[in-house]
């Protein structure tokens, strides 16, 4: 078994990590589709207000390939539709019927997909609206159907704060993860790497023997760019798939049962849970259900996503397609303590030794405050010394805004795995990330178009 | 809320847009921020942020910088004591000092904030900490004669010229105190060289009484020649090593402590802020340059070139330099490798421009800035190294 060791990256030391126990969410009443949090995808309507929708019936096509579809992940009829400014889909909410009428896909046995032909499983999976959970680097959108990768990434567990953690999704369905593999192996045609920390001592040994690819170090060593990043020998491997590990089982549940599947195991964390833990839920379902001992709303962060990727969400909002973690955070929005410039820090996180929570090892409260104003880069160099794929943010962020894109990607742009440490530890709060994303995002619709 | 936040809400909307003071609002702004970190949250992903800000890393500096000061005064005062003859009591000695150092001080101070506060408010962003650490590093480079209209015009050149004409801080590529105290030095020589600007005189004195001599160190070392023998000369002139390396001797204010130096050194190496490489590049650069002096100097050479490298490294402003202004991260080099480079460039343009060029007997004010004009080929060469080595992904 191959290691890879991530020497660069950091490791936050955060409160709220989840504990293993779960607990099955009440069942809602109203789903959702967000297309909006879909990245780079055109969405075009397949409903309208006060349509029936069965589970698994699209809802929304993509413009640039109208083969790839979202499914409804719900049987009901669709209640409202809301747009945001410029008529972008925010949300498409379904309210729930009792009995939940389901499209029925074809089922296939393990020796069903060894006759498959590649394309065959293609269709299917396409057909069966999963596709989009396969991704494609370095731009992180949906793979292209068309395409063959060189080598397709899936990854159990993540160093972010806080994901599902693997020992609570696998056991109990390892037959399925062996299927949902078999089914990868054949669309990949190329490698499939299957990885886990080393450290990651939950993990039963019985699925061992399909792991082959494990790696040690800080967040985001899980990351499949920074695995990429350390394995490729040339520029040919830069396209790989990846997904995740809870993904495959719902491949893999879609393909074995004939229905669109939507159990989702969600990881409830950070400061503002009381008791974090793993809820079982539904794609689609509202926060609040899977949230459901909130107090007061107002002063929490609800991050879907973990705390230095996800995107904060209204309380009020759904869980995102991809999504399988939900943390709450501290607002902080408030002004610091008087004169905190010169406290000494002892339970302020920092990357930096600037603050004595340098020798503090206990996890501490982290909130969204800025903890500064914006200034000018002053060259500390922090960010060159976490990014995992060795970018020098503070000279590429500066090639970016004098608009020159061959210099950028030279510095390695599109290396950039979007784990959002140069930003955190930026002194002059400079939004680093959002600059790389952004940069990284016009050259993707730049090579479209040609 | 207690009075503090009282004072603030009150006098706020003075400040905001609006109001009759609107145009100072990154003043208040500023100091405001000291009181209280402001409530601005994340709009963009992280979600989180680091607690560490360029406000709390420059706070750092000119707390590794008060222990100069506190010796500064003291030093100031001793010397003036012993050139007027007067006893060495403590207090007298500090109430000497602050007299001449504490103008000089406030004067920079005032000028550095008008000029900063005056470009952020055109500009119309925060104001930059930067300023803080340029004015507290300047009056410690000072003679402490200088003429307060002096140290105005140096802190103005060094914060116009050496930093907001590009952008401000974050934005120069010279040291702006170093720009400052480069200026003085080349406008006005006659305040701002020789030996007698070294010490105040006090109780009305217009000249030192006999028994005392202002020369410093560097200048002694300058004047020896090619006859005679520096360590002698030190020696006749009460420099033992243990005084040159504490710094109690006449000299700009503060700055001639090496012990202080290695000690901020030390402070802010620790907590991150400083480079190492940059310090030890200097120090190394430093050494070599006076080893291979030694090697070179023959009889009738000059006997700066036989002085004891070590010695180098403790006389002048050489290790407050290397300590506070060679790492400077805005100016000097950014990358990791270039930084060695950077350093070391430091230290030997330091020994060899006090060895060959008299004129300048403090070289390590010009040696920072020359490098500094070198930190961007430096970075230059070390990314295109890197990327070179990347696997392209285009």
């Amino acid at each position: 078994m191959k290691t890879i060791r991530i020497k660069k990256g950091y490791n936050l030391k955060v409160v709220g990590s989840p504990s293993v126990a779960t607990q099955k969410a009440q069942q809602p009443t109203h789903l959702a589709l967000l297309p909006e949090r879909i990245p780079f995808v055109k969405p075009r309507l397949k409903v309208a207000k006060g349509d029936r929708v069965a589970l698994g019936s699209p809802l929304i096509e993509d413009k640039r390939n109208p083969q790839i579809q979202f499914l409804s992940p719900g049987g009901g009829h669709i209640t409202d539709i809301h747009f945001g400014p410029r008529r972008v889909i925010q949300e498409i909410i379904i309210k729930l019927d009792e009995t939940e009428e389901a499209v029925e896909f074809e089922q296939y046995s393990p020796e069903g997909i060894d006759k498959m032909s590649r394309e065959q499983l293609i269709q299917a999976l396409v057909t069966g609206g999963l596709w989009p959970l396969i991704k494609e680097l370095p731009f992180r959108d949906h793979a292209r159907p068309d395409a063959v990768p060189p080598a397709l990434y899936v990854n159990l567990d993540s160093s972010e704060p806080f994901h599902p953690l693997p020992q609570v999704y696998l056991p109990g369905n390892e037959a399925l993860f062996r299927f949902g593999l078999k089914v990868l192996n054949k669309l990949a045609a190329a490698p499939v790497y299957v990885c886990r920390h080393e450290k990651n001592s939950g993990l039963t040994s019985t699925l061992d023997d399909i792991i082959n690819l494990t790696y040690t170090g800080n967040y985001p060593a899980h990351d499949p760019g920074v695995l990429l990043y350390r394995m490729k020998s040339s520029a040919m491997e830069n396209r790989a798939w990846f997904i995740s590990g809870q993904d495959v089982l719902l491949i893999a549940r879609l393909l074995r049962n004939g229905v669109y599947p939507i159990e989702r195991i969600v990881s409830l964390g950070g400061s503002g849970v009381s008791r974090p833990r793993h809820v079982i839920s539904r794609m689609g379902a509202p926060l609040s259900v899977i949230d459901a001992e909130r107090t007061e709303a107002a002063s929490w962060r609800y991050v879907q996503g973990g705390i230095l990727t996800g995107y904060g969400a209204l309380p009020l909002s759904y869980l995102g397609f991809y999504e399988t973690a939900l943390n709450l955070l501290a607002e902080g929005n408030h002004r610091g303590e008087l004169l905190g410039l010169f406290n000494p820090g002892y339970r302020k996180p920092s990357f930096s030794r600037a603050f004595l929570s340098a020798i503090n090892q206990e996890e501490l409260e982290m909130n969204c405050n800025m903890h500064g104003g914006e200034r000018a880069c002053i060259a500390c160099g922090y960010c060159a010394r976490v990014c995992p794929v060795d970018i020098l943010p503070q000279f590429t962020y500066k090639v970016i805004l004098a608009g020159e894109v061959e210099e950028s990607l030279e510095h390695g742009l599109l290396d950039c795995v979007e784990c959002g440490l140069c930003s955190y530890v930026c002194p002059s709060k400079i939004d680093l990330l959002e600059s790389l994303k952004r940069a990284k995002a016009e050259v993707y619709k730049e090579q479209v178009r040609r | 809320m207690n009075r503090i936040e009282k004072f603030f809400e009150s006098t706020r909307r003075h400040f905001e847009k609006g109001g009759k003071l609107e145009k100072l609002w990154p003043f208040y702004e500023s100091i405001e921020t000291v009181f209280y970190a402001p409530a601005r949250v994340s709009l963009v992903a992280p979600n989180v942020r680091d607690h560490l800000d360029v406000k709390r890393y420059m706070m750092l500096v000119i707390i590794a910088l008060l222990p100069h000061y506190a010796f500064g005064v003291y030093n100031v005062g001793y010397q003036s004591h012993m050139a007027s003859g007067l006893g060495t009591e403590f207090w007298p000695i500090i109430w000497t000092g602050l007299k001449a150092v504490a103008p000089i001080v406030v004067v920079v101070y005032i000028f550095g904030f008008a000029w900063e506060t005056l470009f952020a408010s055109v500009r119309k962003h925060e104001l930059s900490e930067g300023v803080l650490v340029t004015c507290a590093l300047l009056p410690l480079t000072l003679p402490p004669t200088i003429p307060l209209w002096q140290a105005a015009l140096g802190i103005s050149f060094g914060i116009v010229i050496g930093k907001e004409i590009f952008g401000g801080t974050g934005r120069n590529f010279l040291n702006p105190a170093l720009t400052g105290r480069a200026f003085l030095y080349f406008a006005y020589p006659a305040q701002n060289s020789g030996d007698a600007i070294w010490t105040v005189l006090s109780g009305g004195r217009t000249a030192a009484i006999d028994a005392f001599s202002g020369a410093t160190p560097l200048s002694i070392a300058a004047v020896t020649g090619s006859s005679g023998n520096i360590q002698s000369a030190f020696a006749d002139a009460g420099y033992s090593t243990a005084k040159l390396f504490f710094g109690l001797y006449p000299g700009s204010i503060g700055g001639t402590s090496a012990f202080l130096a290695v000690l901020g050194a030390a402070f802010l190496i620790i907590l991150g802020v400083a480079n190492y490489r940059i310090i030890f590049g200097c120090v190394l650069g430093l050494l070599f340059a006076g080893l291979l002096l030694n090697l070179v100097a023959a009889d009738g050479s000059s006997r700066y070139l036989a002085l004891n490298p070590l010695d180098h490294l403790i006389i002048g402003g050489s290790m407050f330099a290397f300590a506070y202004m060679a790492t400077d991260p805005v100016s000097g080099a950014h990358m990791q490798g270039a930084r060695w480079v950077f350093g070391f460039g430091i230290g030997a343009l330091t020994v060899l421009i006090r060895v060959f060029n008299p004129a300048f007997p403090e070289g390590v004010g010009l040696a920072v800035l020359f490098m500094n004009l070198f930190a961007p080929l430096l970075d230059h060469i070390e990314i295109k190294y890197k990327l070179r080595r990347r696997i392209p992904n285009v």
